[in-house]
């Protein structure tokens, strides 16, 4: 067997730090905008107002992660059930058919689903939800591909000459040791989502979208940076935490 | 017992294994050995059902393995391959104990006999159990391999090459406690091989294979003595042949009662193989050696003009050389 994965690199810092500094951060421009209110009256000297009011940050944040979850927690389970389900024997058919429809739906640019969701759905968050779920399905899927069929065949073959039963052989072997990969695709994919989450405030699904939306009809750069920042440290946030979860996912096999 | 009845394996139309007939008694030690590709493999792994047959019939204590649901078969069959397949996110303990939990054995049977097996592969406990497959060196992650292939107690092993990716020294190791454990155990062995060193070692039939078909089979001895063709005797290294006939032959079998000549300075241990009495007498520039016995003590003796007349009379005609 080769070694693999059992290198540990001396930190610097413990390795919670840049989720905890990035929350930290996070809470401070959620709570605490008014105190870069001289930056932003530097932005924007001639603005009636520099700090985005309409709604609180707070509950934007909310209604920020209520759409990236919902959207998340389906493509997760679709990505998941059908990664799973063409790489069985009788989906194997599927296969490219699969990899070439979660393609297509990261082609789309989302702003395209968007405009035609609209109609469908009407106006509001239903539209933004199945826009990003088309958006964020290729990475999970992909990965989830990826990672059945990372797992080593020697493997796969010696779980079945174990007398594993075929469910078995996918939850005691081929999940365990396809997870990190398929982490870093539900990561890759919330993080996205997180971002293009914002478009939702085009089409009056409200959240942190909206200060970016608002300062550019009202050329507000002021609203814009604060909406950007928002944003961009919620990403960063998410984005560490998955990091923690990859490296407990390696740190510590399952047994 | 094993029995595999005009077996034949074809992929689409290349036939992998053709018209093999094979009989392995209940405790015996049986080799399939073979150059690569001859189908040795193909025809362990019909055994469990990994691959199916095409053609004939494969029984397992009589009952058509067809005929059994696979999952269960394969619990009841020990499986060894060259790459270990441990488990990389399993610890040392739970890679043992994978089929008794298959099984729904007891935990604390499941726990004793995981200390019971690592015990009997001379791992130690306390300093292996918790460790993961990459914290092994490839001797001791076939040494797991084998335990957990043990672990719910199969009547039948079957050992895919599980000493070739091993270096020698650790190969020769794990060959002889694998020798030692099935003097014990007498499990029902299918062991393929294409080191036919290693096949004369352990096994007590010989099973030779080329291009799906078997050559010849038999006792190691009969295949040393009487092979069936050139590519046999080939295999059972030529011109070497002799030598290898000797590493099988206890030095005890051999020799002769003290005679009233002084005894020889060289000693041997009788339980030592005749190969390693000719090799201590080309070391010393002896004819003779004095055969002692586990306490040092003078039991007979070894002589090599002796040695070439009775493998002369053994053989029929006397030869030159």
């Amino acid at each position: 067997m080769q070694a693999r994965g059992a290198v540990s690199i001396p930190r610097a810092w413990p390795n919670w730090l840049p989720a905890f500094g990035f929350a930290a951060l996070l809470g401070l421009a959620l709570f605490g905008m008014e105190l870069l209110e001289p930056f932003f009256r530097w932005v924007e000297p001639d603005a009636r107002s520099v700090i985005y009011a309409r709604a609180s940050f707070v509950d934007l944040l909310g209604r920020h992660l209520l759409v990236v979850g919902a959207a998340g927690a389906v493509t997760v389970c679709l990505g998941l059930i059908a990664g799973i389900a063409v790489t069985r024997r009788y989906g194997r058919d599927f296969l490219p058919l699969a990899g070439q429809l979660a393609s297509i739906g990261q082609t789309f640019p989302p702003v395209a689903v968007l405009a035609l969701a609209v109609p469908a759905l009407g106006f509001g968050t239903p539209a933004i939800i199945v826009a990003l779920m088309l958006y964020g399905l290729l990475p999970i899927l992909r990965n989830t591909l990826a990672g059945l069929d990372g797992v080593d065949p020697a493997l796969k073959e010696a779980a079945i000459a174990m007398g594993m039963t075929p469910r078995q052989r996918l939850w005691r072997v081929e999940l365990p040791l396809a997870a990190p990969v398929i982490l870093a695709g539900v990561r890759t994919s919330i993080t996205i989502n997180i971002a293009t989450a914002a478009l939702g405030a085009t089409v009056g699904a409200s959240n942190l979208g909206d200060p970016i939306i608002a300062g550019i009809i009202n050329a507000n750069m002021a609203y814009v940076i604060q909406g950007a920042l928002l944003i961009a440290l919620l990403a960063l946030t998410v984005d560490s935490l998955f990091d923690l979860l990859e490296q407990q996912l390696r740190h510590r096999p399952t047994d | 017992m094993i029995e595999l009845n005009k077996v034949s394996k074809r992929f689409n139309e290349a036939l992998a294994v053709n018209d093999i007939s094979l009989r392995v008694e209940k405790g015996s030690f049986c080799a399939l050995v073979g150059t690569s590709g001859c189908g040795k493999s193909t025809t362990l792994r019909m055994i469990n059902r990994l691959i199916p047959h095409s053609d004939g019939e494969i029984l397992i204590d009589g009952q058509p393995i067809e005929q059994l649901d696979p999952v269960k078969l394969r619990r009841r069959i020990g499986y060894v391959i060259q790459s270990t397949g441990l488990f990389p996110h399993w610890s040392v303990a739970r890679n043992i104990a994978l089929v008794p939990r298959l099984l729904k054995w007891p935990a604390e049977k499941i726990d004793a006999r995981v200390e019971e097996l690592m015990a009997l592969l001379g791992l130690p406990f306390d300093e292996f159990v918790g460790k993961y497959p990459h914290q092994l060196s490839g001797g001791q992650a076939q040494r797991v391999g084998v335990a957990r292939a043990l672990a719910a107690d199969p009547d039948i092993l079957l050992m895919d090459e599980p000493f070739g990716a091993l270096d020698p020294l650790t190969r020769d190791k794990l060959q002889e406690e694998l020798a030692r454990l099935q003097a014990r155990l007498h499990k029902t062995v299918v062991f393929v091989t294409h080191d036919m060193d290693e096949a004369l070692k352990l096994a007590d039939h010989l099973v030779v294979m080329r291009e799906g078909r078997i050559v010849q089979q038999g006792s190691p001895l009969t295949l040393l003595r009487h092979p069936a063709d050139p590519f046999v005797e080939s295999l059972l290294g030529g011109l070497e042949r002799g030598l290898k006939q000797a590493g099988l032959t206890r030095v005890k079998e051999h020799m002769t009662s003290l005679g009233p000549q002084v005894p020889a300075h060289s000693r041997i241990p009788g339980d030592f193989t005749l190969r390693q009495g000719l090799s201590m007498m080309l070391r010393d520039h002896t004819e003779r050696l004095t055969v002692v016995d586990a306490s040092d003590v003078p039991i007979g003796e070894l002589s090599l003009r002796r040695l070439i007349k009775e493998s002369q009379s053994e053989r029929g005609t006397p030869r030159a050389g």
